[in-house]
């Protein structure tokens, strides 16, 4: 633990560990991701945040502003290396991190997290150029087949659960936009319309869907694991499940559990369920689409409707594509693309962000269904698509935190000005 | 100056204060750097244009050349270089894996279109005539430089679709190069070049377009003539210099104009 320590110590200087140390904590890392499954269960309080791109000094400023290890408990959409300076260390910090505060640091897989694409994107020419052999790059390309593919947020709350019950945000507000110094910068209140459909107790909202039975129970299994559990729950404000994935939805994926089969251990292949996972991304179209460069496919909101209906999902976070922003929610707040790589490739100007999801506090068991429909997680065999009738879920309460790319001089490089070169 | 945010602190920055004129009389050379669109003009501009946007836009970025006395301009922004991108998909390319990764689909048969048909690989034939090149090789002081990027995309890591502008400003005369370089990997690479060679004295304005595109196979066989070793090739595809010098030239164009009155 000592050595891992001085790992982290040193590489949070961003400065590259011994190769030899590389290789250590690749071995222990890759011991402790093969017994995660493809789809991590993660509990609520959790930071979700998207690309990374090797801006080490911009990941400093997200755990300034997020929390520090193991303090907060932080899930990482993948791309955590190319195309800025200090992949390597961006990685191996995560990687340290992971090892040592396993149960605080999520890791999932992103595209860039493969041979053939870090050949291309920087990843590897930085290994070449930092310790004069592949060694290294050969190392953590063990690990990234090793990664997880997705991750399911249990037990996040409908309402703002974080820090002193008087410091908390309004009942009534479903989005928080905050800076990096906690302010908030705007609010957005729930529709009454929307969830939380199950809710009881003392201060129990009437239920605003008549369909549902207010507080009905349900007697199933954690969301998305489509497994039928024992116990009735859902009492307290528990929202649905969220799903986080690099990319995105795959064809031939309708259910969470499908993701579990997939045989993850290998370079992320050219095709099929697990190369979409990594690169899909939504779209306003109806259904599915190909993306017209020929390879890779977009989805459309019902596709998301669907899905996340079939497997008691209240949101999908997922990373992927760059956003001014730093988040941008899309067909209904079904799905959200998260950004945390700020001005990404030193250039770009843009704010990045990552979500905050409260824990549902109310003591009654954390797996708990968020709304009233029995048989919902039957594989959604007796009711695979929506009815008119059936309004959305409610998301679970999210706070946005945006923040902007660390100081130049923090980066120990000079800021980027054009040379005065005589092109012709 | 800087165009980016670069501290929390740091107050957003507005056009004007993201524009930099340097005056070469009788003409100004004006750049402006920004940050890339919010989603709102993002959205706003894929409907005037009727294709997606690549993701790194810079839509406000603009370089300029005005020449003073008569206000004759000639500028460069993202915007009209995107819409000379053919939204028809017409010419369309596909990825290189493009044929094992859709066999593998016919099996699901969900997946029937590819949808908003257009050429993706965002290439352009913008343009800003013959150019001095004797007198730009001078090592003559450069007053003023910068670069401007319009537009960036990764092709969903496919390669890369890059629009910039480069200028830089002698005593005597200035030259602006806008360039594209389309690299889309296994498959081929383009380079289409604007050059713009300004004489102050004569007051006259040279625009010069060259077109260059090479397949992949070629380009590799070409870089390894050159000496470029096996693994130093991604490093190599990374400058266009590098590459536009192997790749055949497919298209040229020249225009000219003079302000300066015969005597």
């Amino acid at each position: 633990m000592g050595d891992l320590d001085s790992a982290i110590a040193q590489l949070r200087a961003c400065r590259p560990i011994p190769e030899a140390q590389v290789r250590e904590i690749c071995h222990k890392a890759r011991e402790l991701l093969v017994e995660e499954g493809n789809v991590v269960t993660v509990t609520a309080p959790v930071t979700i945040c998207g690309d990374i791109h090797g801006q080490f000094h911009d990941l400093m400023e997200l755990f300034r502003v997020g929390g520090d290890v193991p303090d907060t408990n932080y899930l990482f959409m993948g791309d955590f290396v190319d195309r800025g300076f200090y992949s390597l260390e961006s990685f191996l910090l995560l990687l340290c991190l992971k090892v040592r505060y396993p149960d605080r640091m999520t890791l999932i897989r992103g595209n860039h997290e493969s041979r053939q694409i870090t050949m291309v994107y920087g990843f590897y020419d930085e290994c070449m150029r930092k310790y004069g052999s592949a060694n290294v790059w050969r190392y953590c390309c063990d690990v990234f087949d090793y990664l997880a593919l997705g991750a399911i947020v249990l037990g996040s709350s409908y309402t703002d659960t974080s820090g002193p019950e008087s410091a908390r945000t309004s009942e009534e507000v479903e989005v928080e936009v905050c800076n990096a110094n906690k302010q908030i910068m705007s609010q957005f209140r729930r529709d009454p319309s929307r969830g939380p459909r199950a809710r009881s107790g003392a201060t129990a909202a009437a239920t605003t869907n008549g369909v549902d039975g207010a507080g009905a129970t349900t007697n199933t299994g954690p969301p998305g694991s489509g497994a039928s559990g024992s116990s009735g729950g859902s009492i307290g404000n528990p929202a649905g499940a969220v799903l986080c994935v690099h990319g995105g939805l795959s064809p031939l994926i309708e259910t969470v559990d499908k993701i579990r089969l997939l045989d993850r251990k290998q370079e992320v292949p050219h095709e099929g369920a697990m190369c979409d996972l990594l690169w899909s991304d939504p779209d306003e179209i109806d259904g599915w689409g190909l993306s017209p460069r020929g390879a890779g496919f977009l989805f459309g909101a019902d596709i998301v409707k669907q899905f996340n209906h079939k497997n008691d999902l209240s949101l999908i976070a997922r990373a992927h594509q760059l956003v001014m922003e730093g988040f941008k929610e899309m067909f209904d707040a079904r799905i959200v693309t998260v950004w945390s790589a700020p001005n990404y490739c030193y250039r770009c100007g843009n704010v990045a962000a990552f979500l905050e999801l409260s824990d549902d506090d109310s003591g009654m068991g954390i797996f708990a269904r968020s709304n009233g429909d029995v048989g919902r997680s039957d594989g959604g065999g007796s009711r695979g698509v929506l009815t008119e009738n059936d309004a959305p879920m409610g998301g679970p309460f999210r706070r946005y935190r945006v923040f902007q790319a660390a100081a130049q001089d923090a980066r120990g490089m000079p800021a980027k000005k054009p040379v005065a070169d005589y092109f012709l | 100056m800087s165009s980016h945010i670069t501290s929390p602190d740091a107050p957003f920055p507005t056009p004007l204060s993201a524009t930099t004129t340097h005056p070469a009389p009788p003409f100004l050379i004006t750049t402006r750097k920004l940050p890339i669109l919010k989603s709102g003009p993002i959205d706003a501009l894929s409907a005037r244009l009727g294709i997606p946007i690549p993701e790194m836009i810079f839509g406000d970025n603009l370089v300029s050349i005005t020449h003073a006395p008569t206000g004759w301009s000639l500028s460069f922004s993202a915007e009209p270089a995107l819409a000379l991108v053919d939204a028809t998909g017409a010419n369309m390319l596909r990825v290189a894996h493009a044929t094992s990764w859709s066999s593998s689909r016919e099996a699901s048969g969900t997946v029937a279109e590819v949808v908003r048909a257009y050429d993706w690989s965002y290439s352009t034939s913008y343009k800003g005539t013959e150019i001095p090149v004797e007198l730009l090789r001078r090592r003559d002081p450069i007053l003023f430089h910068d670069e401007v990027v319009l537009y960036e995309s990764e092709l969903d890591d496919n390669g890369i679709s890059l629009v910039s502008v480069k200028v830089r400003v002698m005593e005597r005369r200035m030259l602006l190069l806008c360039r594209q370089y389309m690299r889309l990997d296994e498959v081929l690479a383009r380079v289409r070049d604007t050059r713009v060679y300004v004489d102050f004295g004569e007051e006259r304005v040279v625009r010069e377009y060259t077109a260059r595109e090479g397949g992949w196979g070629e380009l590799k066989r070409a870089l390894m003539m050159t000496g470029v070793p096996p693994d130093g090739i991604p490093v190599a595809l990374r400058d266009s210099n590098q590459v536009a010098a192997l790749i055949p030239v497919v298209e040229t164009y020249r225009d000219s104009v003079c302000f300066k009155k015969a005597a």
